[in-house]
């Protein structure tokens, strides 16, 4: 019903022009599904008669080569926190038609709830279309599904690498990006599609920050060696260099300006002292050293009015990494913020706790058992059937005091045993990273790219157990192979990953670099782009 | 007496008979999809099935209730079955489709006074008209007017039509007149094809074309009481007498004759039967029949007659004759000595495509099947062509030959879903109407046989069984019904909206269970909705979702019923800035958030949510006192407004009143100050006491606001661990490096070392690579 307001929105459209006695024939398109509620909407607004209305049953728009994304932003709230189910038919209508397009999946893998209901939904409905996929040579060798609450440390960092940079700082909207005039030079602002096509652009996406202006002032200098050439050209060598090779120097001289501008952009607002500081505590809470330092600081950040979302954020990132702030800081750091930025947020930290982003630490043992005992309810009820999943999911009573404790993040042992921030010896190379931290500068290697690097590399969740365990998944990771192989080797090199509830370009430059060193290629399936403002954004209450 | 009407299959098979308990019937006749349509006297049509069912009835107007039938006709279009009726006012009305029924009132003839003599309907672009006699008049009526017409080359002297008949197709129009003349023509009149004169005036009682598509042979017959003529283009007729009173329908490539103990078939002889069994006849097939029976014989003259045709190279001709001639014959004996002939050809021959043979032959085996006169379909080979296997297993199925359907699709390897499963679906809906058998063993039976056939909806079949009033039955055969969204809709209908619910939960479509949620919401009373929401969390869930958009008061009930007083709390949080406007409201909706977050057991929220209240209060009073805009500010920023509007008692007031911490004050302080460039009184501020957040702040805001002079005052009294930041930041290069050296910091060198730009701060660079140097030594 996110569509709602939306629809509301152009139902007073239809009104205000009845009134003002314009009669006109309106329709609406709804994508990507028609719900029975907007008519019921449509009707008790009386307007129905009015309005006819068509359904575009989009699903998946390419961003890029390697990028799918259902632009579905909503699905973050809609199901983390309030719980709704609505989506997970959507995704499994998009996983259908991938089927029908791409043949079988031979290799599933999955955790999350609702990766596995998205998942046991998809399955069904394979069953009862008995499509003529099942004979089908498979051209995607797996398929990885991963909830985003698994994982929400790394959404909760700041990116360094140039593409998560673009997005944090200028914010990428269905893969272009509005550069104001700041970053064009220039009184206009310029909206610019940031994918694979723009050659310069490919070759940054990917790099940690700091290589990026030498690689850049690189290229101007060749680019200028190029077009330094003509100088000692007859007619003929100049008309083939015209005709020829001008327009692509152009082009890429315009691309390299905008990116050089795009740069000078960030650094003006990235380099100061506060963003190292920034950097530094959130390191420091990744490593879980200084912890009341990093506290300390996240006040200041707080009583200085910083960036409320920011300091959101960091406040999630504390409590999760910590598995909850102690009470004293969750009630101070919460009456700081409501001083700072008024009383609404009470509901914000309401939303925050219920989808476990930021909780309180639960004291010792006492909570342990009644822990187990939830678990062991839960478990009891989850007899792999939807329908008890979908008991589970929903914030009931129980549920609500189980899904704040189940959501115990336990970061810590999980980053010890999957060996998320790397030893240090020496300065780490970012120009020749040596494994996906390099996207965090080298401390910390995103969790949701571990998992899935671990998983591939075993076939299965074997041997990660303790894992699953420690995400509060047992119930929900899950593996299905293929009994016949029919896929061809080439394929088993392909691997669809979808991340529900958004995925940040640090995880896919992550997984690219990944692809890159064991030679697979990754295509990505996300119900949205995502990064730490906007989930911050998606908890928070604002006034209208 | 009570009439009675019986039906019989075309093998002579009683299918029904029932008392007619209605009013006279003028007509009857068989619609497209063989129901029975009985034309009343009163303009009612009743319809009846092929088991004698009634199915339904319409009127073909009120004005007939007056006037009465005179007379009705059932045609066919490439539209389906429509009837046309003549009144007793002597006006016409049709329907040129009873599924879909538009009546249209013909318009009158002038200066009719009598019936008509004859009458029929002609189909011509579409449109039907009607086409009458009155004495020596023809005259045609289309939807608008009424007008006369002559046929072309109509011999003289006819003063009235007693007979008129229009061919199969609507093409061909004959007139029989009272000089016993026979008029054959185009359906316009345009054209006059032949004519005859049989010198009989009595009237026919029936004349009906009877020709073969694409034949050029045009031909009607013409029946009396006991004789039947068909006359062509050509001088003689043929004349047959008939025994029995008989009736005639005319159909696509003949005519079939009834009669109480016969049913005859009267057709010209097809082009290829003729060929071969003409007496003498050389023609190709003919030739290749007999060499098939001199092989069998073990005769020699077998290659004398195959060499003939051979030699005129006319085998493939010879072969296509036979399998042609076989597929017009009725006689298995018949049809099998041609294939055979055919099969024999075709031995000779490289390259004959063996589809038509093979088509044939499973074709002649369907007809043979539905010919026997257990089943009574005695169709021609064009006919059973032009209606189609698809028909062909409809209509089986209306007679409720099941296994024959069955066994016909499988024999012709029919895909599953067209076929089998189609009429699988159709027994099982059948199977459902039989109220003397329990509903348990209807579904059992129905689950045997039909298993997870694919194309097989069960819910279909279940609206069927609760179409018939079984509940209970639709209700067992939902679940066999693989889809549970498919379930959804008819235990909607059926009221068993609770099991619909659980349904649509398990079909994971939320849009299902949505539609389901409000059927729900309208059929329970609140109460029980809510309770059964509470048993269904998912639902739950979503209905919370739709209220927060739609229903908030809705929502406030749900919350309430479940004593979810953290939900609560946050909905009058929520309210107190969304729906109330004035301040009373307002704070009123906090202190009902407050109570409830003390009942959730969450003190933190209800303090802040008092402290709000106050908040609120406070700022009103401002407001009223100070003017300007407070309300809706935050705690931080209403004590901002205070200082920046320069009234630092109440601001100070404020800060104690809300028990605001030094160091957010102290950083809250500066940043108005600074930004009121008031800096005699950031002076005083700072020396008020000891900074709790040190003085690099102050020395930055300074900077920030490019105030050098007053930046530097501060840094003297920066903690010496930030002194040389605070250094650096009002740009004094030199003294920061000398303190760095004296700190013996690496990490501070190097800070001021890239610090060093250019020539003026050449000494200094020198100077901390000299402090390096010298450290290193030590």
């Amino acid at each position: 019903m996110a569509c709602c307001a939306e629809l509301l929105l152009s139902i007073d459209l239809v009104n205000a022009d009845k009134l003002a006695g314009r009669f006109r024939k309106y329709k609406v398109i709804l994508t990507p599904q028609k719900f029975y509620a907007c008519e019921m909407v449509l009707e008790e607004e009386g307007v129905y008669g009015d309005v006819s209305c068509d359904e575009w049953a989009f699903s998946l728009l390419p961003l890029d080569v390697d990028l799918l994304s259902m632009e579905l932003p909503e699905f973050f709230r809609d199901y983390f926190l309030e719980g709704d189910q609505r989506w997970i038919n959507t995704v499994a209508q998009a996983l259908h038609l991938l089927s029908t397009l791409y043949g079988p999946f031979p290799n599933c893998y999955g955790i999350g709830r609702c990766a596995k209901m998205s998942y046991d939904l998809w399955r069904k409905l394979e069953e009862e279309e008995d499509s003529e996929t099942k004979g089908r040579r498979p051209e995607i060798g797996h398929i990885f599904l991963l909830d985003r609450d698994m994982d929400f440390v790394t959404a909760l960092c700041s990116q360094v690498v140039y593409e998560g940079l673009v997005d944090d700082t200028f914010r990428i909207k269905c893969g272009s990006v509005d550069f104001g005039p700041e970053v064009t030079s220039s009184d206009k602002s310029l909206k610019v599609l940031l994918n694979a096509e723009d050659k310069v652009f490919n070759e940054i996406r990917n790099e940690h920050f700091s290589n990026v202006f030498g690689f850049l002032s690189q290229k101007a200098r060749n680019l200028q060696a190029q077009y330094d050439r003509r100088r000692g050209m007859d007619i003929k060598q100049m008309k083939n260099f015209v005709s020829q090779e001008l327009k692509g120097l152009k082009q890429e001289h315009r691309l390299l300006s905008l990116h050089i501008g795009a740069c000078e952009s960030i650094m003006k607002k990235k380099t100061k002292q506060d963003f190292q500081e920034l950097i530094k505590t959130e390191h420091a809470l990744l490593e879980g050293f200084n912890i009341r330092e990093s506290t300390s600081y996240i006040e200041e950040h707080i009583d200085r009015q910083v960036s409320p979302i920011e300091s959101l954020r960091l406040m999630c990132l504390l409590s999760i990494t910590e598995n909850g702030l102690i009470p004293k800081d969750y009630r101070s750091l919460k009456t700081q913020y409501l001083q700072s930025y008024g009383p609404e947020h009470l509901l914000t930290f309401s939303n925050l706790r219920r989808a476990g982003l930021l909780t309180e630490q639960a004291p010792g043992d006492t909570l342990t058992a009644v822990e187990n005992k939830v678990s062991k309810l839960v478990t009891d009820k989850a007899a792999d059937t939807r329908w008890n999943l979908a008991q589970i999911s929903s914030p009931g009573k129980i549920t609500d005091a189980f899904s704040s404790l189940a959501k115990r993040s336990n970061f810590r042992a999980i980053s010890k045993k999957l060996n998320l921030i790397p030893r240090v010896d020496g300065e780490y190379d970012l120009k020749v990273p040596r494994d996906m931290a390099y996207v965090f500068s080298g401390a910390y290697v995103p969790l949701s790219c571990r998992i899935i690097e671990q998983v591939l590399e075993r076939r299965s969740w074997q041997g990660l157990d303790e894992v699953v365990r420690l995400l509060n998944c047992s119930e929900f990771a899950f593996t299905d192979m293929a009994k016949e192989d029919k896929a061809s080797s080439e394929s088993l090199r392909l691997i669809l990953v979808v991340f529900l509830g958004g995925c940040t370009f640090s995880e896919i430059s992550a997984l690219r670099f990944l692809g890159r060193e064991k030679g697979y290629r990754f295509i990505f399936l996300t119900t949205a782009i995502t990064n730490s403002a906007r989930l911050m954004e998606a908890m928070s209450e604002v006034k209208a | 007496m009570r009439p009675v009407l019986e039906i019989y299959s075309a093998s002579g098979m009683p299918l029904a008979s029932l008392l007619w308990k209605s009013g006279p019937v003028v007509a009857l006749g068989w619609s497209a999809e063989e129901e029975l349509l009985c034309v009343q006297e009163d303009g009612a049509v009743l319809v009846y099935g092929l088991h004698g069912d009634f199915r339904r009835h319409f009127s073909m107007g009120n004005e007939v209730l007056q006037n009465r039938v005179l007379d009705a006709r059932i045609f066919h279009t490439e539209f389906g079955s429509g009837v046309a009726i003549l009144t007793g006012a002597y006006r016409f009305t049709l329907s040129a489709n009873v599924g879909d029924l538009k009546l249209r009132r013909m318009p009158e003839v002038p200066g009719l006074q009598s019936a008509p003599s004859c009458w029929t309907t002609l189909c011509h672009d579409r449109v039907t008209h009607i086409l009458l006699a009155v004495g020596p008049d023809l005259y045609l009526l289309d939807h608008a007017t009424c007008s006369t017409v002559t046929p072309a080359g109509l011999a003289p002297g006819v003063s009235s039509f007693l007979q008129m008949a229009v061919s199969f197709t609507y093409r061909y129009l004959a007139l029989f007149t009272d000089t016993g003349y026979i008029w054959m023509g185009t359906a316009s009149l345009k054209e006059k094809l032949c004519e005859f004169n049989c010198n009989i005036r009595a009237p026919p009682k029936q004349m009906v074309w009877c020709s073969r598509p694409r034949s050029k042979e045009k031909a009607v017959v013409v029946a009396w009481e006991r004789r039947l003529m068909v006359v062509g283009n050509a001088p003689e007729s043929i004349q047959f007498v008939l025994d029995e009173d008989s009736y005639l329908v005319p159909e696509l490539d003949g005519v079939r004759i009834f009669s109480r103990s016969t049913h005859e078939f009267l057709h010209e002889v097809p082009v290829a039967s003729e060929e071969i069994f003409k007496i003498a006849s050389m023609a190709p097939g003919a030739l290749l029949l007999e060499a098939q029976k001199e092989y069998e014989k073990e005769s020699q003259k077998a290659d004398e007659y195959l060499r003939e045709i051979q030699e005129l190279g006319q085998l493939v001709q010879a072969v296509q004759q036979c399998i042609e001639a076989a597929g017009h014959e009725h006689q298995p004996d018949m049809q099998k000595s041609l294939l055979r002939a055919a099969s024999f050809g075709k031995c000779f021959l490289d390259r004959f495509p063996p589809d038509s043979f093979v088509r044939m032959c499973q074709d002649l085996r369907v007809l043979n099947a539905i010919r026997d006169y257990h089943i009574g379909i005695p169709l021609t080979y064009s006919q059973y062509k032009q209606l189609t296997i698809q028909v062909l297993l409809d209509r089986l199925v209306l007679r409720r030959l099941y296994p024959l359907a069955i066994q016909i699709c499988e024999y012709l390897r029919l895909p599953e879903v067209q076929g089998v499963s189609r009429i699988l679906a159709h027994w099982a809906c059948y199977k459902v109407q039989q109220k003397d058998v329990s509903d348990e063993d209807v579904a059992r039976a129905i689950n045997q046989k039909l298993g997870d056939t694919p194309g097989v909806s069960y819910s279909d079949i279940a609206a069927r069984a609760y179409g018939c009033g079984r509940t209970e039955l639709a209700i067992k055969l939902l679940e066999y019904e693989p889809r549970s969204g498919e379930q959804v809709p008819l235990l909607l209908k059926m009221k068993r909206s609770k099991l619909a619910l659980s349904k649509a939960i398990e079909s994971g479509d939320t849009d299902l269970v949505f539609t389901v949620l409000l059927h729900l919401k309208n059929e329970l009373n609140r109460g029980d909705f809510f309770m059964t929401l509470r048993n269904q969390p998912m639902a739950l869930s979503l209905y919370r979702q739709f209220c927060k958009h739609q229903e908030l008061d809705t929502l406030k009930d749900l919350y309430n019923q479940d004593d979810n007083h953290q939900e609560l709390g946050s909905f009058h949080i929520r309210a107190s800035y969304a729906s109330e406007e004035r301040i009373e409201g307002r704070v009123a909706s906090l202190q009902t958030a407050a109570d409830a977050f003390y009942k959730a057991k969450n003190e933190f929220a209800a303090k802040a949510t008092e402290d709000q209240m106050r908040l609120l209060r406070l700022q009103r009073r401002l407001e009223d006192e100070l003017g300007g805009h407070f309300l809706d500010l935050s705690l931080h920023d209403t004590v901002t407004t205070l200082i920046l509007g320069g009234h630092n008692k109440r601001a100070e007031q404020l800060a104690r009143d809300f028990r605001i911490p030094d160091k957010r004050l102290w950083w809250l302080k500066l940043a108005a100050l600074a930004n009121l460039e008031d800096w005699e009184e950031l002076e005083k501020f700072s020396k008020s006491k000891k900074s709790p957040i040190g003085y690099l702040p102050f020395v930055e805001i300074c900077m920030k606001q490019h105030n050098k002079y007053e930046a530097k005052k501060y840094a003297s009294r920066v903690s010496p661990e930030q002194k040389v930041k605070a250094l650096l930041l009002v740009g004094d290069v030199a003294q920061a490096a000398d303190v760095a050296i004296e700190h013996r910091n690496e990490t501070e060198l190097s800070l001021v070392l890239s610090h060093c730009t250019g020539a003026t701060d050449g000494a200094t660079a020198d100077k901390i690579q000299r402090a390096r140097a010298q450290a290193q030594k030590k």
